[in-house]
């Protein structure tokens, strides 16, 4: 285990500057339809209270994380290989403690995700790594901290899986010339690159 | 996105019909279906308009209607502009599985998306124009999307009507007056003008973007997939283009897999290429749709329902 909750099959703690974020993966467990020919991978995103710089968030699920959800589950199942797991389901429990960039602590789920999942030792394809942009003027800048990307025309956000050369989630919010996406298209999906070696580095050191 | 069951020879005969080219409705890949557009069906909305993509009046059909209010300013907020906030629900009669909380995630995922294209300045929308009074008083535009019946392509058609209840919306002119009160400060107050003939349009409107859909089957991708399309498509992105061929936002859904780093390239170039297009017929089928006599027209429930 790399973090604390020990009922869990795998856990994560994941610093990125003023990130931080800890996931939980329960799995493979029984899935909640029995008729399933492939595993189902479900995903539960919270912000802890005291998480954001703005405003204290309440308890109860708001639309965003609801949201967030989704898009970690749209990112990470591409790398699982779910038709192993019938029948069953497997769960991610992410919280935010403390967050600094909406684009960038959502890569850092992302990336928090595959350790936990990795520590859980659920087979996959490969690990996801995620990076965040914002466009700044005329120039795009990795990984903006919350004042960054307040300040940003355009935030882009790429999840990558370097071994299947496959881009699993794009999410681009603001508006760019073609020209400009097609940068940040490539300069982020290298970037995913070097994120995927410091988390396969720190999976093997963990073995050791 | 609501999907059927379908078997796997019927998943294996749409996946190599669209390897080889070849669509169970006889499209090409990159053609859309028949759109059918009415605006301003809605009384009681400052703009509305429904949309249906499908053939033989069968299709995805979306109906959207837009609520201006009058918010006041209170610290935080921007000072000198309005707002647009977004809202779908998928009707729980459009499909088994929207009923109850069934439609849940499916709300919470357009509602953002189409937030994400219209809620801020990449819609093109001047929001500048939408404040009142900087720091008190400003105009909320409330963007309620209603999904009626769901064939495939919910999104599309989605901003479609969005961008086609915007550009019908007229708000009540404002007059703003600045007075000295006792302490010869200025205080400014406005009044709304309530009178139906004196109506504003949206400034910036013609800006909005579209948005179009690109679903991966196999090994090739196609536009606007049918409800048969999307059970068997592993990976969607949707990119929304504004008229001067800006793109306003990207994001993918589906989870079975990813795009390769080229083929997410070539699905951008394609992307400006469709939304040309795809503007292009926009413009032609909105300025039927105005001219459509609805103007003198009363909006019975049979002009809703009936003729459309």
């Amino acid at each position: 285990a790399l973090s604390s909750a020990s009922a869990a099959s795998g856990t994560a703690f994941y610093e990125q500057g003023k990130i931080r974020i800890s996931c939980a993966v329960y799995g493979p467990r029984q899935g909640r339809r029995s008729n399933a020919r492939a595993g189902s991978f479900d995903c539960d995103f919270r912000y802890a209270p005291f998480a954001c710089s703005w405003k204290r968030r309440s308890h109860v699920r708001g639309a965003d994380e609801k949201e967030i959800s989704l898009i970690l589950e749209h990112a990470v199942a591409p790398a699982i290989r779910l038709e192993a797991y019938p029948k069953a389901c497997i769960d991610a429990f992410v919280t935010v403690i403390e967050s600094d960039g909406k684009a960038a602590t959502i890569a850092a789920a992302i990336n928090c995700i595959s350790a936990a999942l990795a520590d859980a030792g659920i087979e996959m394809y490969d690990s996801v790594a995620a990076c965040s942009m914002g466009l700044a003027g005329a120039r795009w800048v990795a990984d903006c901290a919350q004042p960054e990307e307040d300040a940003a025309l355009c935030s882009m956000l790429i999840a990558y899986m370097p071994g299947a050369d496959e881009i699993t989630y794009i999410l681009q919010h603001g508006k760019t010339t073609p020209e400009q996406t097609d940068q940040a298209v490539q300069t982020c999906t290298d970037m995913c690159a070097r994120v995927y070696a410091v988390i396969c580095r720190y999976l093997q050191s963990s073995l050791e | 996105m609501a999907s059927l069951i379908l078997s796997p020879a019927e998943q294996d005969y749409i996946t190599q019909g669209v390897e080889r080219g070849l669509r169970a409705d006889g499209r090409g890949g990159l053609d859309r279906r028949e759109v059918t557009l009415r605006t301003n069906m809605i009384s009681q909305a400052n703009g509305s308009a429904r949309c249906r993509t499908g053939y033989l009046g069968v299709g995805t059909d979306v109906l959207v209607g837009i609520k201006a209010e009058v918010n006041s300013w209170t610290a935080g907020e921007p000072e000198d502009r309005g707002a647009v906030v977004c809202s779908v629900e998928c009707s729980p009669s459009a499909a088994q599985e929207f009923e109850g909380y069934g439609a849940e995630e499916l709300n919470v995922e357009l509602t953002q998306l189409l937030d994400r294209i219209l809620g801020g300045p990449q819609s093109g929308l001047d929001l500048g124009k939408l404040c009142i009074i900087p720091k008190q008083a400003y105009w909320v535009l409330h963007v309620d999307a209603l999904v009626l019946d769901v064939k495939g392509s919910i999104v599309d058609t989605l901003v479609w009507a969005a961008r086609a209840a915007l550009l019908a919306t007229r708000l009540p002119r404002v007059v703003v007056e600045s007075i000295a009160d006792e302490d010869g400060n200025m205080q400014s107050e406005f009044d709304v003008v309530d009178d139906a003939e004196d109506q504003v349009a949206l400034e910036g409107a013609e800006n909005l973007p579209l948005a179009v859909t690109f679903s991966q089957i196999g090994k090739r991708y196609v536009v606007d997939a049918s409800e048969q399309e999307e059970a068997v498509t592993q990976a969607r992105v949707t990119v929304a283009v504004s008229p001067q061929m800006d793109i306003c936002a990207i994001q993918k859904s589906a989870t079975a897999r990813g795009f390769a780093p080229s083929l997410l390239t070539e699905i951008l170039h394609s992307a400006r290429a469709i939304a040309r297009e795809e503007h292009a017929r926009f413009k032609r089928v909105f300025e039927a749709a105005s001219s459509d006599g609805a103007a003198g027209e009363p909006s019975t429930g049979s002009t809703f329902l009936g003729t459309f």
